[in-house]
């Protein structure tokens, strides 16, 4: 878009054909109008490809078509009805991943009309963020507009919130966008520590009570979970009476089958183990989401391959005598000691465009700049479950990347060009629409 | 002479108590004449007079309530019943200085609370919440009720005075419950009879509070206050007021034709008393900087200020004695934190630690720093400590001279009682109490307390000491078997241990009820089944009686005095006392120090890429050198005076110290959220110089925050700026050369968007704008006000002053362009109305703040003269805030305004300098000139670019060290200095995690072997936890709670911060 104002201002255009200008903006920007399927091959040509599998290629190409990657190298054979595009000293990277939102659930955050991630109740497994996303969300073209290509959107109420979905950040219906649903059930562990702070309206006894209460709900669930399981197991079976439908407990089915992960929101030492524990029981496959004080257990994470979301990187210590960076030494600790994770800023509503820069944080306080783009590409798709899709640069793969002007993790970085599965997105917003009505505004008044 | 004086003040003593027997007689006798004598002599005793005077063996005579004679060779009255004290130490009786001892608080106050009403009335006040109506003269804020007197509202309790006298108490200052201010304590008795009798003296003290209590939050106009800073204002003017009270009234009074009456307040005029240090005010503290608030107001207004602590005073001792305040000092010891495990021990901080161990030296360090105290035994959980936490506090190295002080003189002289109260001397109440050894040791028993007179047995004694060894014969039918009997033990408390035929026998119980002692014992040992009880009656030395065997056999015995038991010295079952090895560092807990750090005389940095955000631009490979804290010179290839103090920056980049132009940190209280218009609050009111925040922000290069009001009113409290001086008291942190401000809000959060039935106008930004209009038109009236009374009065003398009104002073302030405001706003309809009025009123909006929607309209802000201080990218987090972008801060820019990216957030402060990178990003404002956003900007716009937000010559030396572009998100502050000292170093904050980690370990292992058992309960979190750090810890820890708050912006938090 700079460059754009650029050559605007370089042309002196008068007063007419601003209008123009911003009539086009305006009727492609305020509801940015989806791509279309690629229909050709395109090649990008003169970049560096930072692939997050193998080495980076400088002066490099990649080849994509139908939404697939093709080939990715210094020299490929490219087809000859291939859409060359020259990206010389430019950056091409893997479409980065928010792991953990609630993109699409909700539009202004105060207003409870846009509000649609905290159903009503504590056990809540058969309620789907997928169908409540709303694909006009001006949140999508925003934060894509930084090579935020997908994100995973989570239900938030109750103890066990729903189940949550991957999104690619276009697409005409939540159908078009679901890359893939459910990606986990999203878990909240009860807070365990008690509160006594000023705005606390709970005594510390009402604290435990609810925390014991809504542990029990939690096992209570699995417990029916399971009952139910086993009922419908066994229909059909001879002496079997017929059991009804229990649209909670279906819903638990594929989690207590171990083909949905649960997904545990959870940030203190003593959540965690009570989770790990808990999951270990159940016999259920486990992320863990959160995780301030993962480090303190990065054993038992490594032993049980929890993967762990930090979300956020850019947050305060959660105790006075934490280390002042102890939220940006987390990734280094985790990786040092070979736990999996990914990063995500996604708790800060509104700002999901800022996720590399969680990212960066955990750089400039010790994780390697590679270990923290891939925490931010590879990662979040393995812990997902679509490494096979995307997160990486290889053939085979979405052709979901983006073209930059430097590293994305430093703030002054652009993203100028952004696929989707081959699609060439819009990258212009509600912001940039407004920034160019405004600029038109202060252009009108110096005449 | 002074004999003589003596001798007359004895005879005046005479006469007042002649008149206190005859007052006794205004009770008309419905019966019988009660006229028993009162005159006592408590002989043969060790008397402590007073602290450091003692009498080997003496006696006291008294007489009546008083003592009448003191001395080794008095000579008793002939009227007199002797009481032999042999053995016994006689101290004066303890006073506590902190009571609602026997307070009956009324039912229904003298105003309630209204109900809101709701409904529109075109012609009432604005205040939709309708004001209830007052019974009488009373104050408007039904916290403020200075009239309530102790003294009224008095009953005995029996049982209570009981059990205070138990713990050595005779006498106590017992002041009225609830409120701000709560009303006039007076010195009671803790003996028993007529209410009339037990109150020496009425109105002694004011009672004060930070806080108004729990469950009186009232209505309407009376909703205020309702935070720390409102508390705190509300007794500025009203100390203000009763001034103003006095002097309209005598001005009205000498001439009441043709003027009207000042407003009658029962509240104002019962302040009168206690204004200018006529009469002291007692305060409750809740830590030491709350300590601190009350000395700021005592200064302020010349009171004599008594302050209730909480036991936290060591940790600014210093601080203390120089504030001069009267300390009451709480015993109030916490229990040992629950570290039994390594995740609850997570829970603890090294400062709850820290003061587990170091609290029971809080008087012992208090003394030794000098400050005056007396001890209380209020503030504890269980009143009942009080004297084993004395004790304790005496072991842990409080010389017992200093703690009898504390409990008798020092609370007589503050009272101006001394000549009632206080020590062991003629004249004085007959207040003592009696011990058998040194009160201050453990194993020391209270007897008696005599109270104005009278005798409490507070531990019942024997009628006589029966240990001793005694010849022991039993008797069963024709047998005799003969034996010993040992009678150990306390002689109140018996043990006993029988020794027949050989066989050692230990009483299972003994029973001594005056001089008939019983003893049970197994007869197992003798051969016998069951147990066996024997009693008799001691006469002569000799206890002779009688006893059942199991069996229900008679047997006769008895047990002739031999000799005394040898003292045999009980095992120590004490516990070694360990004195802490812990000393106070600032602020208490991990990260503190020790001493501020030092100012080297020259610091020079070396060789590094130096953004000085001033005329020199980025200057590469250059140096800087500093002396005695300012900047010498900045440019290429410095000279290096001798005795520098070198950093070698090559490779690293050099800035200014980053400014935070909105920031919430370091308060005790952000949001009076009560009236739309709080101008006389002050954030300066509340700084919490203990908010680990600040050492968080200078890790991140932040040097200086603008500690601004919340937006919960459309004419919000004060600010204040601070420099993140760590370690220094809140006075210290305020930066000397700041310009006054205020805050202003608009928008969805003055009008209470997120309410449910909202009832305080404003309800729109139509009303809004009318209250900026109404409330300065009102600051002009006033001014007139005064004006007139000026020129009248010089003709009538008489004339009824105007009240002061802070509220409309700070108004005028800003109207002389003595004070800036910093206007939180989002939409641009709300900017351009608070533009007109002020283009109308006279006044300048200087900054708006937030101002997310300010590149709508930046020509008109420019016009105004107003400057601009954002986020850099937040939006959506609710409707007004739907259309700010990312460009605003160019856009703003490129209309010339000067600029600034703020936090609202302690998160985010922490890394400024890459906020300053997302004007580069979204707008393309040149790098050097986006740099300037985050510090010449913030200076510009708090108008201190004189001093600060640049590396120029002259300047503070604020600055801080990267590793590489202070743009650049890959980069860190290593190391952040104010003022020429360095307040930050990334290596240093490495050691000073382990040796926090090392003292944890240490402290954590004296918890665990330490006597008290904390296995058992969460004693560690019943602890307070006090300071925002907790608090914003945990909101980041409820980021996934159900109800997503969006981000951390404590400036949406539209509600008020309770008052701690």
């Amino acid at each position: 878009m700079r460059t754009i104002h650029k050559k605007t201002l370089v042309a002196g255009l008068k007063t007419a054909c601003l209008g123009m200008v911003l009539a086009v903006a305006s009727v492609s920007a305020s509801d940015q109008i989806p791509a279309g399927p690629q229909k050709k091959p395109i090649v990008l040509v003169g970049g560096t490809i930072h692939t997050m599998a193998g080495a980076t290629i400088e002066n490099g190409m990649i080849l994509f078509d139908k939404g697939k990657i093709v080939s990715v190298g210094e020299k490929i054979e490219i087809p000859a009805d291939a859409q060359r595009v020259d990206i010389s000293g430019k950056h091409v990277y893997p479409g980065m991943i928010e792991s953990a939102s609630i993109l699409g659930l909700t539009e202004i955050n105060s207003t409870s009309a846009t509000r649609d991630f905290s159903e009503l109740g504590e056990i809540n497994p058969n309620v789907k963020a997928a169908v409540a996303i709303n694909p006009d969300s001006e949140h999508f073209p925003v934060t894509r507009a930084n090579g935020v290509a997908m994100a995973v959107s989570m239900p938030r109420g109750g103890v066990i919130a729903g189940q949550a979905a991957l999104l690619q950040l276009d697409g005409w219906t939540w159908e078009d966008m679901t890359l893939k649903s459910p990606v986990g059930m999203v878990v909240n562990w009860p807070r365990m520590t008690v509160i006594t702070a000023w705005w606390m309206t709970q005594s510390p006894e009402e604290q435990r009570k609810r925390s014991k209460k809504n542990v029990e709900k939690l096992h209570q669930a699995m417990e029916k979970a399971r009952a139910y399981k086993i009922a419908r197991e066994a229909a059909g079976k001879k002496g079997v009476p017929f059991h009804k439908y229990d649209s909670r407990w279906e819903a638990m089915l594929p989690v207590l089958r171990g083909e949905v992960p649960v997904w545990v929101v959870a940030d203190e030492v003593k959540q965690i183990l009570a989770a790990i524990e808990w999951a270990e029981r159940e016999n259920l496959k486990m992320v863990l989401v959160g995780g301030a004080d993962a480090w303190r257990v990065t054993d038992l994470l490594k032993e049980r391959d929890i993967p762990v979301i930090v979300t956020p990187v850019l947050r305060t210590p959660s105790r006075r005598d934490e280390a002042f960076d102890a939220p940006f030494t987390l990734p280094q600790k985790l990786h040092e000691a070979g736990v999996r994770f990914a990063i995500s800023g996604g708790s800060s509503f509104g700002n999901e465009r800022n996720l590399p820069y969680h990212a960066a944080k955990a750089a400039s306080y010790g994780l390697p700049v590679d270990e923290a783009l891939k925490a931010i590409t590879l990662y979040p798709a393995q812990i997902a479950g679509v490494a096979d899709r995307v997160g990486t640069l290889e053939p085979g793969k979405d052709a979901t990347l983006f073209v930059s002007d430097g590293n994305p993790l430093e703030v002054m970085t652009h993203v100028s060009l952004l696929y989707l599965q081959g699609r060439k997105v819009d990258l212009n917003n509600k912001h940039k629409t407004l920034y160019h009505k405004y600029k038109t505004k202060y252009e009108q008044l110096a005449q | 002479m002074k004999k003589s004086i003596l001798s007359f003040s004895a005879l005046f003593l005479c006469c007042i108590l002649a008149w206190t027997t005859l007052s006794a007689q205004i009770k008309p006798v419905s019966g019988l004449h009660e006229n028993t004598p009162n005159v006592v002599a408590l002989t043969n005793a060790r008397i402590v007079v007073a602290p450091g005077r003692v009498i080997e063996k003496g006696t006291i005579v008294i007489r009546d309530s008083r003592i009448e004679a003191v001395g080794s060779a008095v000579v008793i009255p002939a009227d007199a019943v002797v009481r032999d004290y042999s053995g016994k130490t006689i101290y004066p009786g303890f006073i506590d200085l902190y009571s609602d001892y026997g307070i009956q608080t009324p039912k229904s106050a003298s105003s309630r609370p209204g109900r809101s009403s709701g409904g529109f009335s075109p012609f009432g006040s604005q205040s939709m919440a309708r004001d209830a109506q007052k019974v009488g003269t009373a104050h408007w804020s039904s916290a403020t009720h200075p009239e309530r007197r102790a003294s009224e509202m008095f009953k005995p309790d029996a049982k209570k005075a009981s059990s205070l006298r138990k713990l050595g108490f005779t006498a106590l200052v017992t002041v009225p419950k609830g409120g701000i201010f709560r009303g006039s304590g007076s010195l009671v008795l803790l003996g028993e009879g007529q209410t009339n009798k037990l109150i020496v003296a009425e109105d002694v003290v004011q009672g004060l509070s930070f806080s108004r209590g729990r469950g009186s939050r009232g209505q309407g106009t009376d909703a205020y206050p309702r935070s720390l800073m409102g508390v705190i204002a509300l007794m500025r003017q009203s100390f203000l007021d009763a001034d103003w009270y006095a002097r309209a009234w005598r001005a009205y009074n000498a001439a009441p034709a043709g003027q009207e009456a000042p407003i009658r307040n029962i509240g104002l005029e019962a302040l009168q008393p206690f204004l200018r240090g006529k009469k002291p005010l007692v305060i409750e503290a809740g830590d030491e900087l709350a300590a601190l608030r009350a000395a700021q107001l005592a200064q302020e207004f010349s009171l004599d200020m008594w302050v209730r602590g909480s036991g936290t005073e060591y940790r600014r001792a210093q601080a203390l004695k120089n504030s001069g305040l009267k300390l009451i000092v709480s015993l109030n010891f916490p229990k040992a934190p629950d570290v039994s495990t390594r995740e609850r021990e997570l829970d603890i901080t090294l400062r709850d630690l820290r003061h587990w161990d170091m609290a029971p030296e809080n008087p012992a360090m208090l003394a030794r720093a000098g400050v005056s105290f007396a001890l209380t035994a209020s503030g504890l959980k269980k009143g009942d400590n009080f004297l084993k936490n004395l004790r304790t506090a005496v072991a842990r190295g409080l010389a017992p001279d200093k703690a009898l002080a504390a409990l008798t003189q020092i609370p007589a002289q503050w009272l101006g009682l001394s000549r009632l109260i206080g020590s062991i001397e003629a004249g004085k109440y007959a207040n003592l109490i009696i011990t058998d050894g040194d009160v201050f040791k453990k194993e020391t028993t209270i007897y008696d307390s005599w109270v104005a007179g009278q005798r409490y047995e507070v531990t019942a004694q024997p009628a006589k000491d029966l240990r001793g060894v005694y010849a022991l014969s039993v008797q069963t039918g024709a047998q005799t078997d003969t034996g010993r009997v040992r009678l150990t033990g306390k002689a109140s408390a018996l043990k006993a241990t029988l020794e027949l035929n050989g066989v050692h026998i230990k009483a299972k119980k003994v029973v001594l009820e005056g001089l008939r002692l019983g003893i049970v014992f197994p007869g197992d040992s003798l051969g016998r089944t069951g147990q066996v009880r024997m009693s008799g009656l001691e006469a002569d030395g000799t206890i002779s009686g009688t006893g059942l065997w199991a069996d229900g056999t008679e047997f006769s015995w008895s047990a002739v005095f031999a000799r005394k038991v040898q003292d045999k010295p009980e095992k120590k079952k004490d516990k070694k006392i360990t004195r802490t090895a812990l000393k106070p560092v600032y602020p208490d807990g991990a990260y503190g120090r020790k001493t501020q750090p030092e100012q080297p005389q020259v610091v020079v940095v070396k060789n590094a890429t130096i953004w000085t955000s001033g005329p020199q631009g980025i200057l590469e490979n250059a140096d800087m050198v500093v002396r005695r804290g300012k900047i010498q010179a900045v440019g290429k290839n410095l000279k290096t005076p001798a005795n520098a103090v070198v950093i070698d920056a090559t490779g690293k980049h050099l800035t200014p110290g980053l400014i935070d132009a909105h920031s919430h940190i370091a308060l005790a209280a952000v949001n009076e959220g009560s009236h739309s218009v709080v101008s006389e609050v002050r954030t300066q009111d509340v700084i919490n110089s203990d908010d680990i925040s600040i050492y968080r922000q200078l890790a991140g290069g932040l040097t200086m925050a603008n500690l601004l009001h919340g937006s919960a009113n459309p004419i919000g409290g004060q600010n204040s700026v601070i420099k993140l001086r760590w370690g220094a008291l809140p006075a210290e942190m305020l930066f000397d050369g700041a310009m006054p401000g205020i805050k202003f809000a608009l928008g969805e959060n003055v009008k209470r968007s997120r309410m449910q039935g909202n009832t305080r106008y404003p309800n729109t930004r139509m009303g809004v704008e009318q209250i900026f209009e109404d409330h300065f038109q009102a600051a002009k009236d006033y001014r007139a006000e005064w004006e007139n009374y000026r020129k009248a009065r010089k003709k009538n003398k008489h004339l009824v002053p105007p009240r002061r009104n802070l509220r409309l002073e700070t108004l005028l302030e800003i109207l002389d362009g003595k004070r800036q405001i910093h206007c939180h706003s989002y939409r641009q309809d709300e900017i351009l109305a608070l533009i007109r009025v002020a283009d109308r009123m006279g006044f300048k909006v200087d900054v708006f703040t937030h101002i997310l929607e300010g590149y709508k309209v930046a020509e008109a802000m420019k016009k105004h003269g107003a400057m601009a201080s954002c986020f850099s990218d937040w939006w959506a987090y609710k409707f007004e805030v739907y259309d700010a972008i990312p460009y605003n801060g160019a856009l703003m820019y490129e209309q010339g305004l000067v600029v600034s990216y703020n936090s609202d957030s302690a998160e985010l402060a922490r890394r400024m300098n890459t906020e300053a990178a997302k004007a580069v990003k979204y707008g393309g404002v040149p790098p050097e000139e986006a740099f300037k956003f985050v510090t010449l900007n913030p200076a510009k716009q708090l108008r201190i670019e004189d001093r600060v937000g640049s590396l120029e010559k002259g300047k503070d030396a604020d600055f801080v060290i990267w590793n590489g572009s202070p743009l650049s998100s890959l980069s860190r502050a290593e190391q952040t200095w104010i003022d020429g000292r360095k307040y930050f170093d990334i290596e240093q904050d490495r050691e000073m995690q382990q040796a926090n980690a090392r003292e944890r370990a240490e402290l954590v292992q004296k918890v665990l072997s330490s006597a008290a058992p904390s296995g058992k309960g969460p004693a560690g979190r019943g602890m307070r936890r006090r300071g925002a750090d907790e608090t914003k810890a945990v909101i980041r820890h409820s980021n996934f709670d159900r109800e997503q708050t969006g981000h951390g912006s404590m400036c949406e938090v539209e509600g008020d911060l309770e008052t701690r």
